[in-house]
């Protein structure tokens, strides 16, 4: 009583951020929950149905092929988003002059502030059957008609992943640049001294200087990439849904798009269960000094 | 760095051809736009329209209004992002008190946010803003994401920067509260709040989750999502009336233009909040 009565001023701030946390996103956490085991639609929950909602998700293939995708594609994004992007790192810092090199730091971080519409717009343009690529793959050669990159099943997975990791390849880059900048010279030059090749020193200076941080960015890929949502909601057409529809986009169609809220919950349930799941393993298998 | 020559000229190499993975779809996105709309549907490489052609913004403007869309954008991100940084500066302040009880328990419930991701609470939210009757209003936008944990963390760093040692002197000379956090406060958290602002504006203005949610009033929609219409073709009534390429990629020109004005001027804050973030997750 008497910290309330001291600090009041404090609590009263800090109130709007608690009441905020509360009202949108423990409340609606805990709503999705009660309505996963609810028969629920246009009209609002009507009836306790256990785990009814559940049992439907796991005999729907429809899910099953969502949570496939979701990890394809999560898969392909983290592996690739987090080591690609170190390659770029090593070389903007042996770049000079200086503003050369933030020339091209400002042009590779550029995408990532890009909105999804735009990315996809942008390689849209590309990548159309009447696009640069084609033209080129055309003039080397390499094909002879024109590939519809936006329209075919085997290029929807790597197109959400590939675009994923270009548009985060810049700030990637950034931050691995960052831990480079910690690097002790003297140790570079004792191992030129010694006669590194510099093929021998990314390995056995730099790649282990970096590897908390690799495991950082693991982390906050993975978990980014678990709940693909705008990349494959822009992605999925006639042609490519099967292949890119997350477990994401499922919730948003059976959910708002046909109100299923029932089945819609669930599905978001699973995919709560399948980050927390994701992410302890993750943290057990990191080694110490990498956890977040 | 390395002093490794081999390696010296192969980062050269490998960072022009990256800067052209993104040079060149950009320049393509231009070419297209300005370019007729029988030009636009020509194959091969074009360096340069052949001729120069405003067309495709003509067409686009004659099918779309991007006005009201870009008002409501505008409107979104502005009170937004002030609401962002307001909400993240007074939790970031209270969080860094110490000997404040509670603290902890505060802290630890805001953390405890970031391990669920906003797609999951999507269609609970959605049926919370029913309820609230903010469906089709601009308030949803700007309710969404009003606070986060991430900005909340990074302000109570920045207050903690400040040595308690500086602000017990200044008690001692008799400063008012007002005055410390005019004087010492406001200082040490201005490079948070210009972080966080950045970013916030950044956000706001590609929002595409909720608006694609919570809107569905033609009156309502925002910039992002008028530009999906117009990417993917869609609502096109006859084959006559088909956007063309060029009309496609002159909305894609306007909608990165303004991004493409506040970057440069932000880029500091931009950067810098960036590496804050990645390091310390």
């Amino acid at each position: 009583m008497r910290a309330l009565r001291t600090h009041f001023v404090l609590y009263l701030l800090v109130a709007p951020v608690l009441i905020y946390f509360a009202l949108f996103v423990f409340y609606p956490l805990g709503m999705g929950l009660w309505l996963s085991f609810q028969k629920a639609g246009m009209m609002g929950p009507q009836g306790f149905v256990g785990l009814l909602n559940y049992q439907k998700i796991f005999v729907s293939g429809a899910v099953w092929d969502a949570a496939w995708n979701t990890m394809a594609i999560a898969a392909g994004i983290t592996l690739f988003g987090t080591l690609v992007p170190i390659i770029p790192a090593i070389a903007l810092a042996e770049i000079s002059p200086d503003p050369l090199r933030r020339a091209l730091q400002t042009t590779i971080y550029t995408p990532y502030l890009l909105s999804w519409v735009i990315i996809i717009g942008v390689w849209m343009n590309t990548l159309s059957p009447i696009g640069i690529v084609n033209a080129v793959l055309i003039g080397l050669h390499v094909i002879t008609q024109p590939i519809t990159f936006f329209a075919s099943t085997t290029w929807a997975r790597p197109l959400v992943v590939g675009q994923t990791v270009w548009k985060d390849m810049g700030f990637h880059a950034l931050i691995y640049y960052a831990a480079l900048m910690s690097v002790d010279p003297e140790l570079i030059e004792a191992a030129t001294m010694d006669g590194a090749k510099g093929w021998h020193k990314i390995r056995d200076l730099i790649l282990p200087h970096l590897a908390p941080v690799i495991g950082v960015v693991f982390m906050l890929t993975l978990q980014g990439a678990l709940h693909t949502f705008d990349s494959a909601f822009l992605m999925a057409n006639g042609r490519t849904a099967e292949k890119v529809t997350t477990l994401a986009v499922y919730a948003y169609q059976r959910g708002v798009l046909q109100f299923d809220l029932g089945m819609a919950s669930a599905a978001g349930v699973v995919l709560l269960a399948l980050c927390l799941v994701v992410a302890a393993l993750s943290r057990w298998l990191l080694p110490q000094g990498a956890r977040v | 760095m390395l002093r490794a020559k081999g390696i010296s000229r192969l980062s050269y190499a490998i960072m022009a051809l990256l800067a052209a993975s993104m040079v060149v779809p950009f320049w393509s996105v231009l070419v297209t736009a300005f370019s007729t709309r029988f030009d636009s549907f020509q194959p091969g490489i074009h360096l340069w329209p052949v001729p120069w052609s405003v067309e495709g913004f003509g067409t686009l403007f004659s099918r779309i209004d991007f006005r009201l869309p870009f008002a409501n954008t505008l409107i979104v991100t502005a009170i937004g992002t002030a609401l962002h940084v307001a909400l993240a500066t007074l939790g970031g302040f209270v969080l860094s008190q110490p000997g404040l009880p509670g603290r902890r328990l505060m802290g630890g419930i805001i953390l405890l946010t970031l391990t669920i991701p906003s797609q999951v609470i999507l269609v609970p939210q959605f049926v919370l803003f029913r309820q609230l009757h903010l469906l089709n209003t601009l308030t949803a936008l700007i309710i969404s994401d009003a606070v986060s944990a991430f900005s909340v963390l990074l302000m109570k760093t920045y207050f903690e920067q400040i040595p308690a040692s500086v602000l017990e002197a200044a008690r001692m000379d008799g400063a008012r509260q007002v005055r410390l956090v005019w004087d010492f406060y406001l200082p040490m958290a201005l490079p948070g709040v210009m972080t966080i602002a950045a970013f916030q504006v950044v956000s706001r203005y590609n929002m595409f989750t909720e608006p694609l949610l919570f809107i569905t009033a033609a009156d309502k929609i925002t910039l992002q999502i008028a530009l999906k219409s117009v990417v993917q073709g869609k609502d096109t009534v006859s084959t006559s009336d088909f956007i063309g390429p060029n009309a496609q990629m002159a909305g894609v020109v306007i909608s990165i233009l303004p991004l493409l004005i506040f970057y440069p001027l932000m880029q500091r804050y931009l950067v810098r909040g960036l590496t804050i973030g990645g390091v310390k997750g």
